[in-house]
């Protein structure tokens, strides 16, 4: 399979380049892709939601904050290295992904993603007046003065680019399968696919589900690394506003998109405030304006701007009809669309 | 100060908490736009009467209501011909929505940029602080007149939209904008209409704001949220479900922060949540 070598041959240049990043772009490199590489996780993990089962959230600060708080208190309270306990972060945020998704579900739409943004504040507020967490004074990773400064950077970063590539490997093979397509075909009309036998609510609750263990562990990751958290940096408003930002300028529903859109943001930052030395309100000011600029001019976002006029298709996901499809239950629902070949092939619209 | 007394004080600040959403719950109902830039526009109008203020130090704060009005309905109209009526005319129901998400993070920081992050006031002389007594309960005037306004307005924009020619143009458009083109109606001067009211009422609510409590650049988030959720709770378009949302979410917080003095705005929150697991579309919603 031609498709599957490229795809093996970027995931394995993205390993040796992750790899040899510390000595490629030094310490200061490093602290940055980290930040970027987490971004980028957290991106595509808005847009597996928003972009490929139409649930706009606005509140997954809130599984950033709580893997934030569940790495650091577990590491505290069990006097570990907070390696050990880093798988506990995508677990507690799946679970409590899962428990609140059938309630969030209730609400469609606009209502959806202001529910899940009051369901964010609820917990920042609860994980405030709880206490042992630190209330106002926040919590101090206490286990990591006895690793060396140094190895922990380099570890911490190494986790990161796997998270990343783990991510975009996970939702393009995601998306390759029966189950993307379903969630493809959920994107595109929701009751046109259930009553093509899609599971709609199930397809929804698997991709919250991922997307809440997915932001837990990158915030588990991000406050390990700071050494610190509070709840207000924990549970920012602004996790949230980077996911938006940097997936609908890059383009909403295509893999490549939140890659563009993480490079502009922090393109733009570094230009705006180390060339330009302007001050941060400004670089938002700027972002907010390509944002509105990008709404007029192209709606779906840079990349497909940039696809439709190149015929470029890095990371294919959409389905031509004459393709070979390999299983049986996709050339079920295959044949029962062929009339609508938007449907499928959502790309070259 | 009794439990009463806590009751009462919630429902004035319901009063401005329904203003806060009422703006909002007539462009969702009309265009589907969930105005993201609310809340900026709320802690603008705060700024906007500011500087009014400062320019007629000796005008009582109430006058500044008129001006206050005329920016914003200006501003509002403005916005929407020039920018959202654009984005409304793409097929993605999402472009609007982003478009204003775009737009209140050019506002909020420009804000930043322009005034600064530290607190403002509007100085008012003793009106802020006048408190009447009712039954032994001590009262702000300040929070009276507020709901009093809010009450006012309210009726003003039901009669506006249920008495009137301009009304009765606006229900039928958010009903089926293209069947009113084939009466001659341009539905985009319909939203710009709209759009305008619902940045007065954004502004009114932005006077009452600057003149209750401080207010900062970042004050607008917090009442998008609080907007958001008299939105829901209301009940799409409807301003009387707006208005009782508002006063259920002031009485859920005050009553919250007596129980627990560092609770915020958990205990509105929590009673937003029980409430929209009940009626998921709302208190008024079932009539759409």
């Amino acid at each position: 399979m031609k498709k599957h070598s490229a795809t093996l041959s970027t995931l394995g240049i993205f390993v040796i380049l992750a790899a040899a990043a510390p000595w490629l772009v030094g310490d200061g490199g490093v602290a940055l892709l980290f930040e970027v590489l987490l971004m980028l996780t957290m991106a595509q993990l808005w847009n597996l939601l928003a972009g490929y089962t139409g649930l706009v959230s606005m509140g997954l600060q809130c599984f950033v904050g709580l893997g934030g708080y569940t790495t650091i208190f577990a590491a505290n309270t069990f006097s570990v290295s907070p390696y050990w306990v880093l798988p506990l972060a995508p677990l507690v945020c799946g679970l409590i992904g899962a428990v609140s998704a059938p309630f969030l579900f209730r609400l469609r739409d606009a209502y959806f993603s202001i529910s899940t943004w009051v369901f964010a504040e609820v917990v920042a507020m609860l994980v405030f007046i709880t206490p042992g967490l630190g209330h106002v004074t926040g919590m101090t990773l206490e286990t990591a003065r006895e690793i060396d400064y140094e190895t922990f950077l380099l570890a911490n970063f190494w986790i990161a680019a796997a998270l990343a590539a783990g991510v975009v490997t996970g939702i393009f093979a995601l998306l390759q399968s029966p189950l993307g397509l379903g969630l493809l075909s959920v994107r595109d009309d929701d009751v046109a696919a259930a009553s093509i036998g899609v599971n709609v609510w199930r397809n929804r609750f698997i991709a919250y589900v991922a997307a809440a263990a997915g932001c837990g562990l990158a915030g588990g990751i991000s406050f390990m690394a700071a050494l610190f958290i509070t709840v207000t940096t924990a549970f920012d408003l602004n996790w949230v506003v980077a996911m938006i930002f940097t997936v609908i300028i890059g383009g909403i529903g295509t893999l490549e998109g939140p890659i563009v859109g993480v490079a502009i943001y922090y393109g733009i930052r570094a230009l705006l405030t180390n060339v330009f030395a302007l001050s941060g309100s400004w670089y938002l000011v700027t972002l907010g304006a390509i944002a509105v600029i990008t709404m007029l001019v192209a709606p779906r976002g840079i990349w497909p701007f940039i696809r439709d006029r190149f015929g470029i298709e890095l990371l294919r996901v959409s389905r031509k009809l004459v393709d070979d499809l390999p299983h049986a239950e996709t050339n079920a629902i295959t044949s029962k669309t062929t009339a609508n070949s938007r449907f499928l092939d959502y790309g070259s619209d | 100060m009794g439990w009463t007394g806590t009751i009462v004080n919630g429902v004035l600040l319901g009063g401005l908490y329904g203003l806060f959403g009422v703006g909002l719950a007539l462009v969702f109902g009309v265009t589907r736009i969930v105005n993201i830039m609310h809340g900026e526009f709320i802690a603008l109008s705060a700024f906007i009467a500011l500087g009014v203020s400062s320019l007629l130090p000796d005008v009582h704060p109430l006058v500044l209501i008129m001006p206050v009005v005329i920016v914003s309905f200006a501003l509002g109209y403005a916005l929407q011909a020039v920018l959202v009526n654009r984005s409304m005319r793409l097929p993605d129901p999402l472009a609007p929505l982003l478009l204003t998400f775009g737009l209140s993070v050019i506002v909020r920081n420009l804000m930043i940029e322009g005034f600064g992050v530290n607190p403002r006031h509007i100085r008012q002389g003793d009106f802020g602080q006048l408190s009447i007594d009712v039954f032994g309960i001590p009262v702000g005037v300040l929070p009276v007149v507020t709901l009093m306004l809010a009450v006012t307005l309210f009726v003003i924009l039901q009669l506006l939209l249920r008495r009137t020619e301009l009304g009765r143009i606006v229900r039928a458009t958010a009903d089926n904008a293209e069947i009113v083109r084939l009466m001659g109606v341009r539905p985009a001067s319909v939203y710009n209409i709209v759009m305008g009211l619902s940045f007065a009422l954004a502004g009114v609510a932005g006077l009452m704001l600057a003149l209750r409590t401080t207010f900062t650049p970042f004050s607008g988030v917090e009442r998008l949220l609080i907007s958001f959720e008299v939105v829901v709770m209301g009940g799409l378009g409807s301003f009387w479900g707006a208005m009782l949302a508002g006063i259920a979410l002031g009485v859920a917080q005050l009553v919250g922060l007596r129980l627990n003095p560092n609770s915020g705005f958990l205990y509105a929150n929590l009673v937003f949540f029980a409430f929209v697991m009940l009626r998921p579309n709302g208190l008024f919603g079932t009539r759409q």
